[in-house]
């Protein structure tokens, strides 16, 4: 090491050795300095390259061995794969990326991606010191940037795309991940229940609908005008996550029946005009004060029962489309608090998917059939009777069940008085007045009254103790045919088409002989109506 | 090479600190020809008015540059090498080492604090230098020359092609295939259809040397011919006959 001195510069010379025989391959690890990475800090570490992209050239393929092979299955590919260009680059475990590993398994993750090109026009050194003072001076060989890999949970393109499309609808965005986390467990376990309350515990979240939402229109609509109502001047998503903790529940809760209210009247599905002129009526009840959650929980609470049953006979009218949006909205929030819940949330559930259907579903289903006069499967109606209500509720904490079990009696009776009723006004005028009527007195009286039905068997009786053998909707007797000519005359084919073969389980012979024999057996009297023969008594 | 993974940290905790230097690449080739303990050149450190001033000078005896060709280039490499400094900025860089022999072993050797680079002065030998690497580099890696006589060597009428006779040959030699007794045709399907469930009839027609509809005759009577599917047009043991996972030769075994 020799010195030279200078008038205003000093400066010392070292010697530049380039060692021949290194053993070591020198690379570089880079980090991003936002990251802060000390390297100091490690107590240890362990790095691996990363064979996730190695594809192993049987496994690919069907396996080897005996059964499902071909023979020359290997060979023909091979001449496939050249034939038509397909190059499969080589795999090359120097190029392969890095995984560090920080501190062990709770440590930080690091994936080392090779930079390529590094080496083409220039090459870079590392120049190290040496004791004696000489420097020298090591080729690099790559150059690896290192990221930290991500513990959290995050989203994949296409639920990002999902997301980025909703941005404007959901307030929450803790939510969103939480949605996620709940698909890959339903994936998993196929315990409905399980799920729903693992879910529900911490679905509180409005935005927890998001994903509810994604399907239905309405129940956008629903998220959307909550977002206007609750945020002051436009969204406010940081802020909102937090004001969320508690208060959704209430909120939404009660913006929900609200919603139901104002539908029954709508009566159908969303019209965007109409949703933001109702939603003003109630946003100042709403957004006056998040600290009222609490009481607007109470209120929510009192009137859960009274409501329930009011409930009750508005969802009945509403479609079964909008009964399918709130499903899974409303299996969250029974699972929350099993209080006020249940009974719309029981209501809302649709028999058909699920399993665990309650029986309130299956009335209401029944409900809105005679309302629109959709004729169900007998065995629809009787399923679940008996056995949904029965495993709802075991979900759920003692108390609540009372309740919901009284008010699911109150709608089994409702149910009841309506099949009754249906039988009554089958002629086919309104409907809807019958049923509205016998809905109102149901919900009045809030009666408990059992309904004869919860045998639990598929084949339901009818409530007003019509005994038939057959497990049809319309039997033919006299009393039924009796029935339809005190109400209005008919000819033999209109009655031939009451008596549809289908639902009598008797053959179109049968059908007409037994026609015959109560027509001879009634006597009715006949009219001349349009050139055709009609029948009808008077009584 | 599967290196073991436990790193050693050894360089990380003493903060050991390293210079990245990127070198241009004719410097990087003259340092390889160094001899001895490789010493190539030596490096000036020094303070100038406050600032740092690093330049590496080169030894002489590595100023020869080769050329490709035969002619030597005549062009030395520059000696100067001014550094010029640059900070480590926006990244946080270590330098990590695996040993190749044997035992892998990943080291952390240290971090780099400075960043460098190492220019040639710029000097007529350096000029020189460049145009000699430009020349070399705007040669077109494909020529196009044209011919004095066209090519006549490449193809030839021939009577017969040579791998035609061959092939006559062969098969002159092979004879029609002969059938077999049933029992060993049977034998020698069973031990195929062992190795692999599918098979072609080309395929077994070569296995078994039989002639086609022989052997179409007793594999219709065991097994079955695949039209759809994934495995086309192949055929397959009968079911009563298959015992694949462990399948043992006299389950398949059947007396005619």
């Amino acid at each position: 090491m020799a010195s030279l001195g200078g008038s205003s510069s000093s400066s010392t010379e070292y010697i530049v050795r380039v060692p021949k025989n290194t053993s070591k391959k020198y690379s570089i690890m880079a980090f991003n300095s936002g990251d802060k990475v000390n390297c100091s800090s490690w107590t240890q570490a362990r790095m691996e390259r990363d064979m996730s992209n190695r594809r192993m050239y049987g496994v690919e393929e069907t396996e080897e061995g005996a059964a499902g092979s071909e023979f020359g299955k290997k060979q023909r590919e091979e001449a496939r794969r050249k034939k038509f260009g397909i190059v499969t680059r080589e795999f090359k475990v120097e190029d392969q990326p890095w995984i560090l590993k920080v501190n062990g398994k709770a440590g930080k993750r690091f994936k080392g991606t090779k930079k390529g090109g590094i080496t083409e026009n220039a090459s870079y050194y590392i120049f190290t010191q040496c004791p004696d003072g000489a420097f020298e001076a090591f080729p690099v060989n790559g150059w690896y940037n290192f990221v930290p890999q991500a513990k959290h949970r995050t989203l994949t393109a296409e639920e990002a795309e999902e997301e980025w499309g909703r941005r404007n609808k959901v307030v929450n965005h803790f939510s969103i991940m939480l949605q996620r986390r709940l698909r890959e467990q339903e994936r998993g376990p196929d315990d409905d229940d399980e799920e729903g309350e693992k879910g529900g515990k911490k679905k509180k979240k409005k935005g927890g609908r998001g994903g509810d939402l994604r399907i239905h229109d309405l129940e956008d609509d629903l998220e959307l005008s909550s977002d206007e109502s609750d945020s002051s001047g436009g969204e406010d998503g940081d802020s909102k996550p937090k004001k969320k903790e508690g208060d959704v529940k209430g909120k939404v809760k009660k913006k929900k029946k609200k919603k139901r209210g104002s539908d029954s009247e709508a009566n159908e599905d969303s019209d965007d005009g109409d949703f933001e002129g109702l939603e003003v009526d109630y946003m100042s009840d709403e957004s006056s004060s998040e600290e009222e959650v609490g009481e607007e929980k109470a209120k929510s609470n009192k009137e859960a029962v009274p409501k329930g049953i009011d409930e009750a006979s508005e969802s009945e009218e509403e479609s079964e489309e909008e009964k399918q949006n709130e499903e899974e909205g409303k299996e969250e929030e029974e699972e929350e608090e099993g209080k006020k819940t249940p009974v719309q949330t029981k209501k809302k559930r649709d028999s058909s998917g699920e399993s665990d259907t309650s029986e309130d579903s299956d009335i209401d289903g029944e409900a809105a059939s005679a309302l629109f006069m959709k004729k169900r499967t007998p065995p629809k109606r009787g399923g679940g009777r008996g056995s949904g209500g029965s495993s709802r509720t075991g979900s759920r904490p003692g108390t609540p069940s009372i309740d919901s079990a009284s008010t699911s009696n109150t709608l089994r009776a409702a149910a009841s008085k309506l099949e009754q009723g249906k039988r009554q006004v089958v002629g086919g005028s309104s409907e809807s007045p019958a049923a509205k009527r016998l809905k109102m007195e149901s919900s009045s009286t809030a009666v408990t009254t059992q309904s004869p039905a919860p045998s639990g068997k598929s084949t339901p009786q009818p409530p007003s103790g019509k005994s038939t053998p057959s497990s049809s909707d319309v039997q033919l007797t006299e009393e039924a045919v009796r029935r339809y000519l005190i109400r209005k005359p008919m000819t033999t084919k209109d009655l031939l088409k009451k008596f549809q073969t289908k639902r009598t389980g008797l053959s179109s012979e049968q059908t007409v002989n037994v026609l015959a024999q109560i027509l001879k057996r009634l006597n009715p009297e006949r009219k001349n109506v349009n050139d055709k023969m009609h029948f009808y008594l008077t009584e | 090479m599967s290196e073991k993974g436990e790193v050693d940290l050894t360089g990380a905790k003493q903060n050991t600190g390293v210079w990245l230097v990127k070198v241009p690449k004719y410097l990087s080739q003259q340092w390889a020809k160094a001899s001895g303990r490789g010493e190539v050149g030596k490096l000036r450190i020094g303070k100038n008015q406050g600032k740092a001033e690093v330049e590496f000078t080169l030894n002489e005896d590595l100023t020869m540059i080769d050329s490709l060709g035969d002619k030597p280039s005549g062009v030395q490499a520059p000696r100067d090498h001014p550094f010029t400094m640059q900070t480590v900025g926006g990244q946080t860089l270590a330098v990590f080492t695996e040993t190749q022999s044997g035992k892998e072993q990943i080291s952390l050797e240290g971090l780099v604090v400075q960043r460098a680079e190492c220019r040639p002065a710029v000097s007529e030998n350096y000029m020189k230098l460049k145009r000699l690497q430009i020349e070399e580099l705007s040669k077109p890696v494909r020529l196009s020359q044209q011919l004095e006589k066209a090519v006549t060597t490449n193809y030839k009428p021939v009577a017969n092609h040579s791998y035609n006779l061959e092939y006559d040959r062969k098969k002159k030699e092979e004879g029609k295939r002969a059938r077999v007794d049933k029992q060993q045709v049977l034998d020698m399907l069973f031990s195929a259809f062992e190795k692999h469930q599918y098979y072609n009839i080309k395929d077994l027609v070569d296995i078994t040397k039989q002639p086609v509809s022989y052997l179409k005759e007793i594999l219709r009577d065991i097994g079955i011919y695949n039209v759809k599917g994934t495995h086309k047009n192949t055929w397959e043991l009968k079911p009563e006959y298959r015992h694949y996972q462990g399948g043992e030769e006299e389950e398949k075994e059947t007396d005619d």
